[in-house]
């Protein structure tokens, strides 16, 4: 496994894309393996397009791509400068806004950040945002897909760990808001500390208000559909992106009558690029993480980590930060079945909460996807803005500080994630 | 001595009776070969797909896989028979099955023309049942709900014979399918529900106990073959054994779940009329050409 | 010479027409199935199917991707190195990709073969080899691109080079 993690570094530097580099490593790990069938790489590659969970992905690409043409994305944007003209970074507060609001619609923390890079992205940048700035908060602004309700990783960490799930979607909801918090306060703080002046000087007329939410009623309402066509039960969450989309091509055909046959193939034309760019990393990167599972490098390293220390809060956060490290190379939902079999007995048997301990887990597991060198959903979001890693990692310091500041509240006031389902389920 | 590895991959969760079973089987082997084959167990489908494990498996990899007949059905189709509605009826039927001259030449077909050698298929995970949210007494009770089955044309053949509308999803999306309604209820074992909370979402237990399900354990017959004869002995007769051992765990867990289950308020229907269900499930093995497969074993059983 | 860019132009076009029609299809195909199970008629090979086409789409967009240049790599050199080493990383990354590749279609090709008997999703008579052809396809398609891109950037090399001899 260390020639694989020094390939990877080597190929890199070369500058080679990140999905031929993270692929070609991994097969490394199959010379050294001559007992293994050499089709496995080619095979776990099929393998992860033929992953239900993953189609999400390219739906909500394309979803983006056609809120975009469809007038839809555009008259968002006007309400959004009504509503938040006069804030500091009015338009960055959107989007975390909406990562909230799509948390209840999606459980993929990477179809929402590539939607929204299509969608709010460019007028981020247009707006005076840094480009590297722009993709940290469409980036970060994921991490409350996965714990607002539904999310895939709670429904995993408590199958496998036997945690009421019910106990878990309601452990999510206070650590969501207060995520949401963290990173709003961490985009003021910035867009203050930069200057990034409010777009309005003055107060919109109620007029001017008004007709902005008349016009962007259906933006508004897409949301809000998808809630209900996920609560009704039409659709499950894996499902929910092929009727965004539809809902996109709906009311920009015959609602708003923006898009034409052009706008209906630029769109479709774009999202092709945006789907290649990211699942063909998604797909490859499953022969990377094949090695390191093969030969239970995780596990052990745990082994290390529990032998450490006693005490339950030391644990988790012993826990949460090595979750974080590893997450940098491997999916986060390989690492909450890998490693909750693992750390939660232990937390149990130190008298911590399993509800409470999930919630960290899964929050630190997720932040893995938004840190290099290796984050699915930041090269994802990296490649619609084609912002360089660099500049990514450099402006969403504050981002992860937020992020990370939170975890640590959580992991010491456990209240926080157990009070309502204390609440709801006694 | 040239000691041997044997990885192995299953679907289940680390709670699951079986993963414990399998790593027992693992320690048995070990000992009794002095080291010579170790087994390495891998739970939640960490090694990959089951299908991509069964064809790394077909290709000569030192893998093996907990498979069920469904997916052997695939090569050898008369197998599907043992994952057919009502089948057999108690574990020593299950058990007795390896000794049946049919079943035996099924898997020398499956190990000479596919590479899949069955070590052994003592682990029976138990009746399936209808849970859902509406008391099930006779096929006709299971109309237009949809229940969740895997994703498998055998089990879906199955479950439409029985009277319901089979319904493919993720196991993943199984609760929030159920507590938004996308489908009516699903078909599993006692365990299953408690593993998963289900009962959070799901009221009733209906004991159709359609379906016995029995799993298979198959490595390489290349790799196998390899193998000195007495490492193959002990892989399989310690196979067997643990098998037989999990399968009593199992249904004594089966029990505690069910009991478990009644206390945090679960209706269990009893009064099922077996007899109608039994006949409808008749159509499934039409439905799939396996009626005389199934003929041919019944006969054999009652010799 | 036209004629093969000609050939080759088509060749893109369809790849794009085919993965566009994909991913429409999966959209249509999922939103039925959904559909279909609220009115009580589930339609399990709405699902089958889409996924089917995922991996074909997967894999054409790749190549899209690559042809257009939108596969992120991480520059961390910056301005730092000459062109003529910058040249060099790019030929040896054409050269380890190329290899790649190559091992990517032998495996798909073999795997297709081998595996024809087994069902795809267990559907009987319908084969998962129609699933693994996509990634040799695929790889075919994306080592046409490499060796398209390591053939300009040669061009552009030689033409640099003349142009620095004229004007000496
Ligand atoms: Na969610
Ligand atoms: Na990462």
């Amino acid at each position: 496994m260390l020639i694989v993690a020094i390939a990877f570094v080597v190929f890199l530097l070369m500058r080679m894309p990140v999905a031929f580099a993270i692929g070609i490593s991994g097969v490394l790990f199959f010379a050294q393996h001559p007992e293994l069938p050499f089709t496995i790489p080619a095979q776990i590659t099929v393998s992860q397009t033929q992953n239900f969970s993953l189609l999400a992905v390219p739906l909500f690409i394309l979803a983006g791509n056609f809120m975009n043409r469809s007038g839809i994305t555009k008259r968002l944007l006007e309400l959004a400068s009504v509503m938040t003209g006069r804030l500091r970074g009015g338009l960055a507060q959107v989007s975390i806004a909406l990562s909230a609001l799509m948390g209840g619609v999606s459980g993929s923390a990477i179809a929402d950040a590539s939607m929204q890079s299509r969608m709010l992205g460019e007028d981020m940048v247009r707006r005076g945002f840094t480009r590297g700035f722009t993709a940290g908060v469409l980036s970060y602004g994921a991490v409350l897909t996965p714990i607002i309700p539904p999310g895939i990783g709670m429904i995993l960490f408590g199958t496998i760990g036997q945690v009421s799930i019910g106990r878990l979607f309601a452990g999510g909801v206070l650590p969501a808001l207060l995520l949401w918090l963290a990173l709003s306060l961490a985009v003021w703080l910035t867009a203050r500390s930069r200057g990034y002046e409010p777009e309005r000087k003055v107060r919109p007329s109620l007029k001017e208000t008004a007709r902005a939410f008349k016009g962007g009623i259906w933006a508004l309402l897409f949301p809000v559909f998808l809630l209900f066509g996920l609560r009704m039960g039409v659709f499950t969450p894996s499902e929910i992106g092929a009727f965004a989309v539809l809902y996109a091509i709906f009311i920009g055909v015959l609602v708003y009558r923006e898009m034409k046959a052009k706008g209906f193939i630029e769109a479709l034309e774009g999202s092709l690029t945006d789907v290649g760019a990211v699942m063909f990393l998604i797909a490859l990167s499953v022969i990377f993480s094949y090695g390191l599972v093969f030969e239970r490098v995780p596990e052990v390293v745990s082994g290390w980590i529990l032998g450490v220390t006693e005490n339950p809060y030391a644990a988790m956060i012993l826990v949460a930060v090595f979750v974080l490290v590893i997450g940098f190379f491997i999916d986060a939902t390989v690492l909450i079945i890998m490693l909750t079999p693992i750390f939660l007995p232990v937390i149990r048997q130190l008298g911590g909460d399993p509800v409470h301990f999930g919630i960290v887990f899964i929050i630190a597991a997720t932040i893995g996807n938004f840190t290099p060198p290796v984050g699915a959903a930041m090269y994802a979001v990296c490649s619609i803005l084609k912002c360089p890693i660099g500049e990514y990692t450099r402006e969403s310091k504050g981002l992860l500080a937020a992020v990370a500041l939170v975890v640590l509240l959580l992991v010491f006031l456990p209240g926080i994630v157990l009070f309502l389902p204390d609440l709801v389920f006694g | 001595q040239e000691t041997y590895t044997l990885r192995f991959n299953h679907v289940l969760g680390p709670n699951e009776p079986f993963h414990k079973g399998f790593t027992d089987w693992s320690e048995r082997v070990e000992e009794r070969t002095g080291g010579g084959l170790k087994m390495d167990v891998f739970h939640s489908s960490q090694l990959g797909v089951e299908e991509d494990i069964i064809e790394q498996i077909r290709q000569g990899a030192n893998i093996g896989q907990n498979t069920d007949a469904a997916r052997l059905g695939n090569y050898v189709p008369g197998i599907a028979v043992v994952n057919g509605p009502y089948f057999v009826s108690t574990i020593e039927e299950a058990y007795a099955l390896a000794d049946l001259p049919t079943m035996k030449k099924w898997q020398q077909e499956l190990a000479d023309e596919h590479g899949l050698k069955v070590v052994c298929f003592d682990w029976v995970q138990g009746f399936r049942n209808f849970y859902t949210n509406k008391e099930i007494r006779e096929p006709a009770d299971l109309e237009g709900l949809r229940i969740r089955t895997p994703p498998a044309p055998i089990w879906q053949e199955s479950i439409r014979a029985l009277g319901a509308e089979p319904t493919a999803m993720n196991f993943g999306d199984v609760y929030p399918g159920l507590q938004q309604r996308a489908i009516d209820g699903a078909e599993l074992v006692y365990p299953n529900i408690t593993a998963a909370n289900l009962n959070e979402v799901l009221k009733i237990a209906n004991e159709t106990k359609h379906i016995l399900l029995v799993n298979f354990q198959v490595v390489s017959s290349k790799w196998f073959n390899s193998l000195p004869v007495e490492y193959q002995t002990a892989l399989v007769e310690e196979c067997r054994t643990a098998g037989q051992e999990t399968s009593e765990v199992i249904r004594q867990a089966t029990e505690a779940a069910r009991q478990k289950l009644i206390e945090a308020g679960m209706t269990i229907v009893e009064d099922v009329d077996m007899e109608a269900f039994r006949q409808a499930g008749e159509a499934a093995y039409e439905a799939l050409g396996i009626v005389e497969a199934k003929k041919q074993l019944q006969s054999e059983m009652q010799q | 010479m036209v004629r093969a860019r000609t050939a080759y132009s088509v060749l893109t076009r369809l790849e794009a027409v085919l993965a566009g029609v994909f991913l429409m299809l999966m959209v249509l195909l999922i939103f039925t199935g959904g559909v279909a199970r609220m009115l009580h008629h589930p339609l399990n090979w709405t699902i089958d199917l889409s996924t089917c086409f995922f991996a074909w789409a997967c894999f054409l967009c790749a190549d899209i991707a690559w042809r257009r240049n939108a596969l992120m790599s991480i520059d961390v050199w910056g301005k730092h190195l000459s062109h003529r080493a910058n040249r060099a990383l790019d030929y040896l990354n054409y050269a380890v990709i190329s290899a790649f590749l190559v091992y990517l279609i032998y495996a798909g090709i073999w795997l297709s073969w081998v595996s024809r008997a087994r069902s795809f999703q267990g559907i009987p008579g319908v084969s998962y080899s129609w699933v693994t052809m996509s990634i040799a396809v695929g790889g075919a398609l994306l080592l046409l691109t490499t060796i398209l891109k390591a053939m300009s950037a040669l061009k552009e090399d030689r033409l640099r080079g003349t142009t620095r001899c004229g004007a000496v």
